[in-house]
């Protein structure tokens, strides 16, 4: 059972890391045509209006959506110097400490973002130039928000169970 | 407690979660908004900040770069161009003394020119050199040490990801500071080539013989690099010329390799996966410490202390160039054991304003890009220094028979040529910016 809800979250944040990396391919062959239109100009084409705007719609949702997968696989910087001289229960503790305040921050992060949502659909903001809704942006990076969350709060059952059971947690890939 | 106590009791707070291995821009995340509770006496105002600082900063049009770099690098290493160039630079070079690891120098160069990070480098030249090297009868120590060291010029070399980190930063035009790396990336790549000819006289035994290409290998060689060289220039070109915008640079420089990498059979759809996979990984980490280091900027820059420091140093008649290097050393001790870029983010925002106020002859934005520069190769220094040098580790764990002992061995003549090269740099200033001011 658990190793299948571990799966399950594996998969649920290479889906999102993937379809934000889609995105992310998008907003290249968006660009690209963009440029190719402005450089053709004399054949009658012509740049994307309102390119850039997509390039900053696109990256938004990619980086939301990317950071459920560097959360599960525990890919953040950090700095090991010290605690690699201390024992597995200390570090065990330090990983339960650190994932429940990365929890903190991903529902803090989220609930604000949220409420940033909902401000940009009150007040009805669009972008200059193509005019889309700024709240369907925001709204875009709550799926990578909320997967933040959930992958975060996983993350914390993991650390706790590897410091309850003294076995370490398995910082394995996920199973594509 | 002044708002510039508050301030400074945030650095050993900071330090210490960093050091308790909480993640970096976790730590920063924390800190800056404790930090601004004390200072506002209520989170009312970094809560409202946070409701479009997080959207803001992952969509930021400037820092969009980032991960089409970091993709760009991935279909780079998918589609061949590791081998061409490895190939090409060894069969000009491979028959002098050390000419192999020399050869395994240049291509980290020609790869560097067209990736933007250090560790995508040394992994991928690291795949193609380490078994040539081992088949014309390196030592481990030598070929891992060449290697991780060669790996550094992914991000000495433009385009670069901490260069465009710092410009943001400090306001500085991305261009510019690709046109000022690349002579101290060109410099870089020959101190580390001289250093393998000085290390194979001393220590003969460990450079094996390679017999002399001729002449019509040599060219059908550089004939296979080609699309480096177009991806390159595109790229840097587009960037320096004002035709793109950096990140539509960035954006022809993916498409571009992806569509090589498609031509060379590199790219199918698990490649693809994996690609977008490790970007994801890369970006999400560090999107997540820019993020981090934004909210506890903002922090710094509400205690006023970045200001005031420059205030002081400023009125305090210091020797410009003492406290310049005692900034670089600090620097150097701190990359041992930090990641580049959370020391950039980290450390930008407090020193530009502090080395600004101080006068080294040079005019404002000058001083901005030969900083720039020193800081960047500083920080990459760090990569290759033990006992932290990620370089390091990334080569050794692909070099199966060298123990992590015999790679830092391996590693000290190149980091010698690392500290004599920012000596240089350091006293020269006009060596990093003449190119700045031909061109502009």
């Amino acid at each position: 059972m658990f190793d299948r809800i571990d799966r399950l979250m594996r998969s649920i944040a290479a889906f999102m890391a993937i379809l934000g990396g889609l995105v992310l391919i998008a907003v290249i062959l968006a660009t690209v045509a963009s440029v190719s239109g402005r450089a053709l100009l004399w054949i009658g084409l012509s740049p994307i209006r309102g390119d850039f705007e997509l390039v900053e719609l696109g990256t938004g949702f990619a980086v939301f959506s990317f950071l459920p997968w560097v959360q599960i696989n525990r890919q953040h910087a950090s700095v090991e110097i010290l605690t690699m001289h201390m024992g597995d229960t200390a570090n065990r503790l330090i990983d339960m400490a650190c994932d429940l305040l990365m929890l903190a921050i991903a529902i803090l992060l989220t609930w604000k973002h949220w409420d940033g949502t909902l401000d940009k659909l009150a007040y009805g903001e669009t972008t200059f130039i193509i005019q889309y809704p700024i709240w369907w942006a925001y709204a875009s990076g709550l799926m990578g928000a909320f997967g933040f969350v959930l992958i975060s709060f996983w993350c914390v059952i993991l650390s706790a169970k590897a410091l309850l059971t003294g076995r370490n947690q398995s910082h394995g890939e996920t199973v594509h | 407690m002044t708002n510039i106590d508050i301030a400074l009791l945030s650095f050993p707070v900071l330090l210490v979660l960093i050091f308790l291995r909480v993640p970096i821009g976790l730590a920063m995340l924390l800190t800056g908004i404790g930090g601004s509770y004390f200072i506002n006496g209520s989170f009312l105002m970094i809560f409202a900040q946070l409701k479009n600082l997080t959207w803001g900063t992952f969509s930021a049009y400037s820092l969009s770069i980032i991960p089409l770099f970091l993709l760009m690098g991935q279909f780079a290493t998918l589609g061949g161009m590791s081998q061409a160039l490895f190939k090409a630079a060894e069969t000009w070079m491979g028959h002098k003394k050390g000419g192999v690891a020399m050869a395994a120098v240049g291509a980290c160069a020609g790869f560097g020119a067209i990736c933007g990070s250090s560790l995508a480098t040394a992994a991928t030249m690291g795949q193609v050199a380490l078994p040539e090297l081992k088949r014309y009868g390196y030592s481990g120590e030598l070929a891992t040490g060449a290697l991780a060291a060669g790996g550094t010029l992914g991000i000495l070399i433009p385009p670069s990801v901490i260069l465009v980190l710092y410009a943001i930063l400090t306001e500085q035009n991305i261009a510019k500071l690709f046109v000022a790396a690349f002579i101290p990336g060109f410099l870089a790549a020959i101190g580390y080539m001289i250093a393998i000819a000085i290390y194979v006289r001393i220590k003969p035994e460990s450079a094996g013989h390679r017999d002399r290409a001729p002449y019509s290998e040599r060219f059908r060689s550089l004939i296979a690099v080609w699309p480096v060289l177009i991806v390159f220039i595109a790229v840097v070109g587009g960037i320096y010329g004002g035709i793109f915008t950096p990140t539509e640079a960035a954006a022809i420089g993916a498409f571009g390799t992806g569509v090589i990498a498609l031509f060379n059979g590199g790219l199918n759809s698990s490649t693809l996966k994996t690609s977008i996979l490790a970007t994801a990984s890369a970006t999400g980490m560090i999107f997540l410490i820019v993020f981090g280091a934004g909210v506890y900027n903002a922090f710094l820059a509400l205690s006023q202390l970045p200001q005031t420091a420059a205030a002081y140093v400023g009125s305090q008649g210091f020797n410009p160039w003492l406290v310049m290097v005692g900034v670089l050393l600090l620097y150097l001790v701190f990359g041992c054991i930090m990641d580049s870029l959370s020391m950039i983010l980290l450390t930008v925002p407090i020193f530009f304003p502090i080395m600004s106020a101080l006068d080294f002859g040079l005019t404002p934005e000058e001083f901005a890009l030969w900083f720039g520069i020193l800081v960047l190769i500083v920080v990459e220094v760090g990569l290759i220094t033990p006992p932290v040098g990620m370089n390091l580790f990334v080569i050794n764990s692909m070099a199966k028979d060298t123990p992590l002992s015999a790679t830092y061995r391996g590693v000290f003549p190149f980091v010698m040529t690392d500290i004599i090269r920012v000596a240089i740099l350091t006293i020269f200033p006009g060596i990093t910016l003449v190119a700045v001011r031909m061109l502009y």
